[in-house]
């Protein structure tokens, strides 16, 4: 039932500038792999490339047997692949409720031509049953009827993680969905992720600037730096590495 | 070939007026992300205040030129330039409503002021053959007008391209951050554009007034003629630009001689004036999505939700007005009837257009020609011997592939596109498709019947009302459904985010077809109303289905709220109603309609951007004004949101073992 993510030799330019640089991540099924860097590194335009929402200049895209590239963002959401955004991309005038409903109605209403129009009995009801499943698993099942907009950060980003789980993906993108949470939320988080892999068989390709979530969680590393992938290899083996070190290092002082 | 050397010059100078209409749009919306939709009202504005001068006044030509030039291109401009600062944060539809609220204001002003016939003026400048060139004939005038706009252009050509102000300029429109980090102040290059862009409008409106004559409603249509040499320069290239107005320029001097010549059809003499609006829609057609960028949205603010209330209250709101609509009849006299019908057939109308506004963020500027579609269709269906419901039906059926075939190119790339669309379909329509058999043909008018139905004559003007009720009921109850239904809330998702809903499989462009259709079928229910109250309908420039009644829609939908059902009404009963009563009734009111609506349109889009309240409290402090308000919201939405440092790197091609090193060092 797991498939894997693979995207071989991805280049983005913009104008003359590269900011991803023939990057390759092979992301298992049913796993959390990281993918880490420095701001600017390129990550999110990374997870742009793989969802369609940039162009890149080469490189390739497949989900499974699937061949994503060339496709448009919402035919590789169609064919499995999910993402969440840094700046979280929530329906802010909708219930929470609404919004995790909104992910599995958007994914259904693809897959007939006036899918847009009405719903089936039979997908309101798995709509219904996977919204309940997600809100419950990440924990905000009490905050059903409140509107997004008066959430703390913390509460927005469980609303779209459960959003994204509610919606019958094969493989998710995850872009640092636990900035701003505490270190509490942030544990309880990990354990969502890992809980909702576990049981789904769904892969996470996970972009976090929190080392601990990512230390606790992910298998494997990338490690991206000025858009090339400079470090490949397991989440212990990347801790030990000067490079990797040295990457954050200089992210540390950035910031 | 002879013959096309003769139009040829002629033809060149056309194509360099449009060139400057189309450069001062095309550069006031590369600037500022603001498409101006009164950009022919200008140049009307500005070709009355120098037939009001020089004529009027018996000024000399060359004073009276400079005069108009200075208060239409220079102090108009700065005008512009506010009004483009308020709206630079507001949605796209906002924007719309605001420019269109101009537009409708300037056009009504000028109607008022000096009347819709079209007023004959004289060439000004010198007509003498300045030299011939073998067919050639080349006059002062046509040396002067082609010599001036093609300097223009190569002129601003250069300042965009070559210099790094110009270049600058056009980066922030789609990045208020980068506003906040650049070195050059470009409100000031903002400003300086929508000057120029005003006054090629304002030279534009006055070299064409000795060929088209003054006339507002001409020079607000011909500006379509911009849209086309735009849309070719992909609104963005002003090269490109310039060399689509010429192309135009030349189609429209030349063809319209050979088409006289085929057919005396008005439907074909007008064919080739359309040209721009064809280029138009190829372009929407053809450009692949990434080559035509709606500037300026990525810093839009949303519209606030509106406020719901609980059943009970919706429902006893409803029933209470169904019971009122349904007494009229009772307290009102017959001969005032006929004016509730056609209120509810506009209600049913702007029902369409605020479901496709408020609820899909889209918007059509030729509601009013949907509404001629189904009207027409109605006709002939009743000719043909179907009955009232059946012909209903199809009407409604048939602007479905007819909103298709308008929206379905434009709406991939973005709101501004589908409004530009729209409104140059309306315009063709006016000027070709009105004409054509299958709408009101040569003769401008076609039999729509009021029905006699299971007995209940609603010929007479009672039932009529019942029946023109019962379809806005109907329409009533297919906007509520849209709202209550899957449709409805996915547009509700992506008035918030697009891009989520699409990350989630949606297909967004579909969607919006989808509602753009189901508005468009709805509009042509009301037109079938409309039509029904006098009998007939007609594509005259006065009748309900002109693009002036689309635009002035537009503005009094703009300020008459965002609900569903209760803000149709109201904009319905204040476009079509109020006229009947006092004080509206008289003739003052009735003169200056348009001016009143466009200005409170204009004046609802930018309200959210002028802090009143904060005005109101700085008044009542002392000190006065001691702020900058200069780019007001702009600044303000920067407060409000942490501005991200941005990291500059300056090698990221070399080596990475040195990049992790240096990155630090060149990271400040």
């Amino acid at each position: 039932m797991s498939v894997d993510l693979d995207v071989k030799d991805v280049t983005v330019r913009f104008g003359g500038i590269v900011a991803v640089n023939e990057a390759s991540v092979y992301a298992k099924g049913a796993r959390i792999t990281g993918l880490i860097g420095p701001n600017g590194a390129g990550k999110t335009t990374f997870f742009n490339a793989c969802t369609g929402r940039n162009r890149p200049e080469s490189g390739t895209v497949h989900l499974g047997e699937d061949r994503l590239d060339g496709h448009g963002t919402a035919n590789r959401a169609h064919r499995g692949l999910g993402r969440t955004f840094q700046r979280m991309e929530l329906f802010e005038s909708l219930s929470v409720a609404e919004n995790v409903r909104a992910g599995p109605t958007a994914y259904f209403s693809s897959f007939r031509l006036l899918g847009p129009l009405y719903a089936r009995a039979k997908e309101s009801k798995e709509i219904e049953r996977r919204a309940g499943e997600a809100m419950e698993r990440c924990g905000i099942g009490h905050l059903a009827r409140k509107t997004v907009v008066d959430l703390s950060t913390g509460q927005r980003r469980l609303v779209e993680l459960a959003r994204a789980i509610a919606t019958p993906f094969k493989f998710l993108l995850l872009d640092e969905p636990a900035s701003g949470l505490d270190a509490a939320e942030t544990h309880n988080f990990g354990r969502v992720l890992t809980d909702h892999v576990a049981e789904s068989g769904v892969g996470i390709l996970l972009v976090e600037h929190d080392m601990s979530l990512v230390s606790e969680i992910c298998e494997r590393i990338y490690v991206l730096d000025f858009g090339r992938i400079i470090y490949e290899g397991t989440t212990k083996d990347a801790m030990n590495s000067e490079l990797v070190r040295s990457a954050y290092l200089g992210e540390a002082i950035v910031a | 070939m002879t013959e096309f050397l003769v139009f040829l010059p002629s033809g060149v100078k056309i194509g360099a007026i449009y060139a400057l209409v189309a450069l001062g749009l095309v550069l006031t919306y590369k600037t500022s992300g603001i498409f101006n939709f009164a950009h022919g009202g200008v140049a009307a504005v500005s070709a009355y205040l120098f037939y009001e001068l020089h004529i009027r006044q018996g000024w000399h030509w060359a004073p009276a030129f400079l005069v108009s030039l200075i208060i239409v291109g220079v102090f108009g401009g700065l005008l512009m330039e506010r009004l483009a600062a308020l709206l630079s944060s507001a949605p796209t539809v906002m924007v719309v409503v605001a420019t269109v609220g101009l537009l409708v204001f300037l056009q009504s002003l000028m109607t008022a002021i000096y009347g819709p016939a079209n007023i004959f003026l004289k060439s000004y400048l010198p007509t003498s053959t300045l030299f011939t060139l073998g067919k050639f004939r080349v006059t002062t005038e046509d040396l002067a007008v082609t010599g001036f706009s093609l300097g223009a252009a190569i002129g601003l050509y250069l300042f965009f391209e070559r210099t790094r102000i110009g270049k600058s300029t056009t980066a922030v429109v789609d990045d208020p951050n980068l506003l906040s980090l650049q070195a050059t102040n470009p409100s000031m290059v903002r400003r300086l554009s929508w000057i120029i862009g005003s006054s090629f409008a304002a030279i534009s409106g006055m070299f064409l007034a000795p060929l088209l004559g003054v006339s507002v409603n001409t020079l607000i249509l011909l500006v379509i003629a911009a849209y086309g040499a735009a849309a070719l320069g992909r609104f963005e290239n002003l090269l490109l630009t310039v060399i689509g107005a010429m192309i135009i320029g030349v189609m429209v001097a030349y063809l319209p001689i050979q088409f006289a010549k085929l057919s005396t059809n008005v439907l074909v003499q007008n064919l080739p004036g359309n040209t721009p609006f064809l280029l138009l829609f190829l372009v929407f057609l053809v450009a692949p999505t990434r080559l035509l960028t709606e500037r300026g949205v990525s810093n839009a603010r949303r519209l606030r939700p509106i406020r719901t209330y609980s059943r009970p209250v919706t429902y006893g709101g409803f029933a209470l007005l169904g019971a009122a609509l349904l007494l009229v009849p009772a307290v009102v006299p017959n001969a005032e009837m006929t004016q509730y019908a056609s209120t509810l057939g506009y209600f049913i109308v702007f029902a369409s257009l605020g479901m496709l506004v408020w609820m899909s963020g889209q918007i059509s500027l030729c509601q009013m020609a949907f509404a001629a579609v189904g009207a027409a269709t109605a006709g002939h269906m009743l000719a043909y011997g179907l009955s009232w419901p059946l012909a209903l039906v199809v009407a409604g059926a048939v602007a479905i592939p007819v909103g298709a075939l308008v929206s379905i190119p434009a709406i991939r790339f973005g709101g501004i596109y589908v409004a530009i669309a729209t409104f140059g379909f309306a315009i063709v329509m006016q000027q070709v498709g009105y004409y054509t058999p299958i709408l009101f043909g040569q003769d401008q008018r076609i039999d729509v019947p009021r029905p006699v139905i299971f007995g209940i004559h609603f010929t007479q003007v009672v039932p009529f009302y019942y029946l023109s009720l019962a379809v806005a009921v109907l329409a009533a109850a297919v906007v509520l459904a849209v709202r209550a239904s899957r449709l409805g809330g996915l547009l509700r998702a992506m008035s918030d985010s697009p891009t989520a809903l699409a990350a989630h499989g949606a297909k967004t462009t579909l969607i919006k077809v989808v509602v753009f259709c189901i508005s468009a079928s709805l509009a042509a229910l009301g037109g079938v109303v409309i039509s029904g109250v006098p009998q007939n309908a007609s594509g005259a420039l006065t009748g309900p289905f002109s693009v002036t009644v689309s635009l002035v829609m537009v503005a009094v939908l703009g300020f008459a709220g965002r609900r569903p059902i209760a803000s149709p009404l109201l904009a319905a009963v204040l476009f079509q109603l109020i006229r009947i009563y006092p004080p509206f009734d008289s003739a003052l009111f009735l003169k200056y309609e348009g001016v009143i609506f466009g200005a409170l349109a204009m004046f609802v889009a930018v309200y959210p951007s002028l802090d009143i309240r904060g005005a109101i409290a700085r008044l009542g402090s002392a000190g006065g004004r001691d702020q900058d308000t200069a780019g007001g919201p702009v600044r303000a939405r920067l407060e409000s949101r942490p501005v991200k440092p941005v990291v500059i790197r300056t090698a990221p091609a070399a080596p990475q073992a040195e990049l992790v090193g240096s990155g630090k060092g060149a990271s400040q």
